[in-house]
């Protein structure tokens, strides 16, 4: 179809519309088989209907024009009557239920991209290409209209239009074929010219959608509680104002500008139909001027024709629906099968052990898109039960480190090996269970705070959690909040849920690495929102929270890292100094020097004067 | 609570009157809407009639006289009618088209202006924020509120022209009557026999809308259960598409837990759900009873307008275009009760709307302006200060005294969770105390003009925020900047030319969020714009909320050493849990659960050895000596 060239200029769907047709009844099938039922009856019902209303005027017009007995009058009216009632009904009940399964299989469908990208290998997470089919395949399943419910719609529409096609081209081979043919002609030409007319929103989508992403933004900071403070302060309200005002300023230009282009649509489709019914109007007068065509048979035949040009114009629509909607579901297959880079159930189990050595090996890590590699040649080995710091400025690469080590990034060159063995070859997600880690960013749950450290909503081992809420040191705020440990956190989904601040989570973080309590830990920055005399408390219970475990600790406040076996120094990608406290300080090197700019405010008589 | 006044009646007057302010609102910003769909539904109602009148003409003709010319005629107004009256529909149509495009965001637009105005202790209130969450929530779930009326208005002048032109085309039904030669059917002559036909149109034309609104109401019923629901999901369903929650969604398998929320058995919107239910049911039921019965009408239109016409009261034509009006007629009154009882349906959608645009700002404002002193002599007194967040029964400050005069540098310390925040927004007035008074050179707070009082502080939050602009714009603050100004903000905050945020000079547009061009800025270089917007402001009080949270040790030394230049001659208020930074201060206060416990220099403090302050000091000092 000529349609193509225009919408795919970009990237092509990889998958066909009716390859896609498929995939979409092959997932209902799966899971909401009614959906594939209902559009059936749907489809049928309104056929049903459809000869019902045209055969209704006609019959009864014939009847008082024959001038049939009054009995049989009556029959003729009540069971038009009775055929539309019932089918009508019948219209109107289905019609309500469809919704439903075709929202369950939307729901399964953005459950599967939801699943995909919370699992996809982490790099993947990264990549701008993977992240762009994300948002089109996104958009797919983002609401009723979108294409992974609205398809139905089209579907059921495309049916019943053929359906109809077929009955009304019988029943009007009895005429000129030239009528059929300029009601085919009209259509076609109307259909044809008036799209590549009603394209040009839909080419430029694009654009729309910004509009929308720019007002949802600006609704979403204007009530936005944290920058609540920055508007109030900085008057900032008159900045979001006239950003907001602009934006749908240039919304409303683009708006006008479509409907003015549409209109030359709505006018070609006026002089065809001017033409057609024209035309219609001249041959089927003559029939009835000379052929003795009777007035009702006119009126059958009249609204036969329109009817006609209505199935072949909706047939066209929406074959093109279907095709700009099957772009959608192709970005939804395309995404859920992007290759997967690290190795999940193929993997290899990790061979049980009583103690897990992590060994880089000559490791490289360049970003993708990046210039210059954000680490280079590192090898490194931890020791089971060893207590690693790795220190340096922001930007240094210790969470680079990290995540290689974690195994969410692979190295570009070298290798990441446990135990001697590279974990590429492991089954990443159970790779992933060997760590208790607290990040920088977290992942707070709307859930209790049991269930937080828990990471489960049932079977959590209450003693368990109640011990690491301890360790964490957050049973005092636990006990002071009403519902203690059972208190539900995330104000968005429960109301009354309290504001914890930096400090309290980042001590639930902790308590919930503890609980899952896996051979090695990972800190990075936990102490970053601590007030001194929690930070130091954190440090002292270091030694205890890390007992019988791997440790690697990252920090840039250097007071932690004297708890540590070992300091690594990350500077420009490589590992400029190692040792101990003692041995970096000696050193004399840029350990030596960081530790000097920290700790001369701390020192008597210090730095005040110098200023 | 709520639910009871979901369930409690809805009074006809205000069910009128709400309709009534939300149509003012409407009316009040964006008039066109209204005036498009007027002229869009009086030429779309009316058009159908001119083409049924004309079809009925040329079926009698062709049923009767059958004249050539005449029949030409015929054809010809019927169409030269259909396309100018089409191309008349056309172009209204596309106006108003063009005039409903942005309903939603319209409404959004009346209700950030709302917010944007509002207090700011009422922006934080979680009533607020429920409020608004429900007002979003029920636009989103099927349009009701404020965003329904345009549709409702041109509803009912569609409803009252197709009534019109209904009531116009069939009254000669009833004038014409059965020559007296057809017998029995001279019956239909008889006046009382109208209202055969009448009775029943008025009992179906009400009845149907009534059942439609009595199953829409179970839905609306429905609304509550779904909110929680689709709160949890609104989580869920989206919690993994978070970049920032990657790590630890892999690292703790969270995503078993958002599968089970997305197919939650429970979900209200799936065919296991409640509403699925009521429309398998009642719902279901209720519609499918309405539709019936409206086709019980057509045949009884049938019957009456057929049977007149046999009996010889006018030609067959005429019978196409009394059933076609007929049928219209009760078409429009459906749509016209249809649309009022929705209407009646969103009253408490709009009863929540209004409640929330009608929140009243509850600060006491002055009219006192602040005097623009040259010589910043400036001085701030917290006079027995208390105070407690609204709805919580612990105070979150108490008795705090204090003064600082310009010039100074001030440092607040204390444990998290101690008052410094609270301390910090109160003296900004985001709350008002709840005993005690904040002075401004000797004058109480509140008697100033919020705007003029506000004008003399700069803060830095610890959770400030940019804006994904340009970076000219993030440092005023603004849409409109003095470039200049902005450029020596920037530098003085220590954001060297050397930073990519300088890629376009201050056009670059700060991350990628609307902007493949744009720069992401990381965590220090945030902080550094942050520090120059509040420079750009250039007040006389400067409040830093631990500026150097998210610096590496060279950055924050780097803040600490240019700390008294780049704050020159203001007060500076200076929060932080890195007690290093007290060394550089006039004056500090240690807050220690929710009261100044200590007040003096660090010299003095930290020899105290029994005060809290020489625990916080020591706690860090002593992994550097």
């Amino acid at each position: 179809m000529q349609n193509e060239t225009t919408e795919t200029k970009a990237s092509k769907p990889k998958y066909g519309m009716w390859s896609n047709s498929a995939f979409m009844i092959r997932t209902a099938w799966q899971t909401c088989k009614s959906v594939l039922w209902l559009c059936l009856a749907q489809a049928a019902l309104a056929v049903a209907m459809n000869l019902f209303e045209l055969f209704v005027a006609p019959a009864i017009l014939q009847a008082i024009e024959d001038a049939v007995p009054i009995g049989r009058l009556l029959w003729i009216i009540l069971l038009f009557a009775g055929g539309l009632m019932i089918t009508g009904t019948a219209v109107s009940y289905v019609n309500l239920n469809t919704i439903f399964g075709r929202i369950e299989v939307r729901m399964n469908l953005a459950n599967d991209l939801h699943q995909k990208f919370s699992t996809t290998s982490y790099p993947n997470t990264l990549d701008q290409k993977f992240l762009k089919l994300l948002e089109n395949a996104k958009r797919a399943v983002g609401g009723n209209s979108d294409p992974g419910e609205a398809i139905w719609g089209t579907l059921t529409l495309l049916l019943q239009n053929a359906a109809g096609f077929l009955l009304y081209l019988a029943m009007l081979s009895a005429l000129d074929p030239i009528l059929i043919l300029i009601a085919l002609l009209t259509t076609l030409i109307g259909y044809f010219s008036s799209k590549q007319i009603n394209n040009w929103e839909y080419r430029r989508r694009d654009e729309e959608a910004k509009f929308n992403e720019y007002l949802y933004y600006l609704d979403q900071k204007s009530a936005d509680i944290t920058l609540a403070k920055d508007i109030r302060i900085f008057g900032m309200g008159s900045w979001l104002n006239d950003i907001y005002n602009k934006t749908i300023r240039l919304y409303h230009v683009f708006r006008v500008k479509a409907q003015k282009i549409y209109l030359w649509s709505n006018i070609i489709d006026i002089v065809l139909t001017f033409l057609r019914n024209g035309f219609a109007y001249a041959y089927l007068i003559h029939l009835t001027l000379e052929n003795g065509l009777s007035a009702s048979q006119f009126l059958l035949y009249f609204t036969a024709i329109g009817g006609f040009t209505a199935w072949i114009s909706g047939i066209l629509t929406q074959l093109s629906t279907l095709h700009r909607q099957s772009i959608g579901i192709s970005a939804i297959r395309e995404f859920l099968e992007l290759p997967e880079p690290f190795l999940f159930e193929a993997g290899e189990a990790i061979p049980p052990a009583s103690a897990y050595e992590l060994k880089l090996e000559n490791v490289s890590y360049c970003y993708p898109e990046a210039e210059n590699e954000t680490l280079r040649h590192i090898s490194l080995t931890i020791h089971p039960g060893e207590k690693l710091a790795v220190v340096g400025l922001n930007g240094a690469g210790k969470t680079t480190l990290i995540k290689l080590l974690c195994g969410f990034l692979d190295p570009t060159e070298g290798r990441v090996l446990l135990n001697g063995q590279d974990i590429r070859s492991f089954n990443r997600q159970s790779y992933y269970k060997l760590f208790s880690a607290v990040f920088q960013d977290f992942s707070l749950l709307a859930g209790t705070i049991a269930e937080n450290v828990a990471q489960a909503d049932q079977e959590m081992d209450m003693a368990k959690v109640q011990r690491c809420v301890e360790l964490a040191d957050l049973t005092e705020t636990a006990e002071r909040l009403p519902q203690g440990l059972n208190t539900h956190l995330v104000r968005s989904v429960y109301e009354d849920a309290p504001d914890l601040s930096g400090g309290q989570t980042q001590r639930l973080m902790l308590a919930r690495a503890l609980y899952k309590d896996a051979p090695l830990l990972i800190l990075d920055e936990p102490t970053a929102a601590l007030d001194p005399l929690a930070e130091s408390d954190i440090y002292q219970r270091y030694n205890t929270l890390s007992q019988g475990r791997t440790s690697v600790f990252i920090s840039h406040r250097l007071a932690s890292t004297r708890f540590c076996d070992r300091i690594l120094l990350i500077d420009g990608g490589v590992i400029a100094e190692e040792g101990t406290h003692e041995e970096l300080l000696a050193l004399g090197g840029k350990y030596a020097n960081l530790f000097q700019v920290q700790s001369r405010y701390y020192q008597e008589g210090g730095a005040e004067h110098e200023i | 609570m709520k639910s009871e006044e979901k369930k409690e009646r809805i009074e006809i007057r205000e069910a009128f009157h709400l309709n009534w302010r939300a149509i003012g609102i409407w009316w009040k910003h964006y008039p066109l809407v209204f005036l498009s769909s007027a002229a869009f539904s009086l030429v779309n109602a009316l058009t159908p009639y001119v083409g049924i009148w004309l079809s009925a003409r040329i079926i009698n003709e062709l049923a009767g006289a059958r004249d050539p010319n005449a029949l030409l005629q015929l054809v010809i107004a019927a169409l030269v009618s259909a396309a100018l009256l089409s191309f008349l529909k056309a172009v209204t149509e596309r106006w108003r088209n063009a005039q409903h495009a942005e309903k939603h965001v319209k409404v959004y637009k009346i209700l950030t202006d709302k917010f944007l105005t509002m207090d700011f202790c009422l922006v934080d209130a979680p009533h607020t924020q429920d409020l608004y969450a429900q007002i979003r929530q029920n636009m989103q779930w099927s349009g009701w509120g404020i965003r329904r009326i345009p549709d409702n208005f041109e509803a009912v002048i569609n409803a009252l022209c197709q009534i019109a032109g209904a009531a116009a085309l069939s009254v000669s039904l009833f004038t014409q009557m059965v020559p007296e030669s057809a017998g029995t059917l001279v019956v239909f002559n008889h006046p009382s026999l109208v209202c055969v036909l009448i009775l029943p149109l008025l009992a179906v034309t009400i009845l149907s809308p009534i059942l439609t609104t009595k199953a829409d109401s179970y839905y609306a019923s429905c609304a509550d259960g779904a909110k929680k629901g689709n709160r949890t999901f609104g989580f869920y369903g989206f919690m993994g598409y978070d970049r920032r929650r990657a790590l630890d969604i892999r690292m703790y398998c969270q995503n078993l837990l958002c599968q089970k929320y997305f197919l939650h058995s429970d979900n209200v919107f799936t065919t296991k759900g409640l509403l699925a239910k009521f429309a398998r049911g009642k719902v279901g039921g209720l519609y499918a009873l309405s539709s019936a019965l409206s086709y019980v009408l057509t045949g009884l239109i049938y019957v009456y307008v057929c049977l007149k016409a046999y009996g010889g009261a006018f030609g067959v034509g005429s019978v196409t275009q009394y059933v076609g009006a007929i049928t219209s007629l009760t078409g429009g009154m459906t749509k016209l009760l249809t649309t009022l009882g929705e209407m009646y349906t969103n009253t408490p959608f709009l009863r929540t709307a209004f409640e929330f645009l009608d929140i009243p700002n509850q600060m006491y404002q002055g009219s006192l302006t602040v005097e623009k002193r040259s010589d910043r002599n400036y001085e701030i007194e917290f006079r027995d200060v208390s105070f407690r967040y609204p709805n919580t029964g612990a105070w979150a400050l108490r008795h705090v005294s204090a003064r600082f005069r310009v010039g100074e540098r001030l440092a607040i310390v204390g444990k998290n969770g101690s008052g410094k925040t609270t301390f910090i927004k109160l003296l900004c007035r985001l709350y008002d105390p709840s005993e005690g008074e904040i002075l401004l050179n000797g004058i109480d707070i509140k008697k100033y003009n919020y705007q003029e009082y506000l004008s003399v502080f700069s803060v830095v939050f610890q959770d400030f925020q940019l804006l994904p602009f340009s970076l000219g714009q993030n440092t005023a603050a603004a849409a409109q900047y003095d470039a200049g100004r902005a450029e020596t903000a920037l530098q003085e905050a220590g954001l060297g030319k050397s930073s990519p945020l300088w890629k376009n000079g201050l056009e670059t547009v700060l991350y990628k969020q609307f902007d493949d061009n744009g720069v992401e800025v990381s965590g220090g270089e945030a902080q550094k714009v942050a520090i120059a917007r509040a420079l750009y402001k250039d007040a006389p009080f400067i409040v830093l909320d631990e500026p150097t949270a998210a610096l590496d040790p060279i950055a924050e030394a780097e803040i600490y050493e240019k700390f008294n230049e780049i704050v020159g001659d203001k007060t500076a208020i200076y929060i932080s849990h890195r007690l290093s930074s007290c060394r550089f201060c006039d004056e500090i206060m240690v807050f220690d659960h929710g009261s100044v416990v200590q007040q003096g220099t660090h010299e003095a403090l930290a020899a105290d050895e029994a005060g809290i302050y020489h625990q916080l000091w020591n706690a860090q000092a002593q992994y550097y000596q």
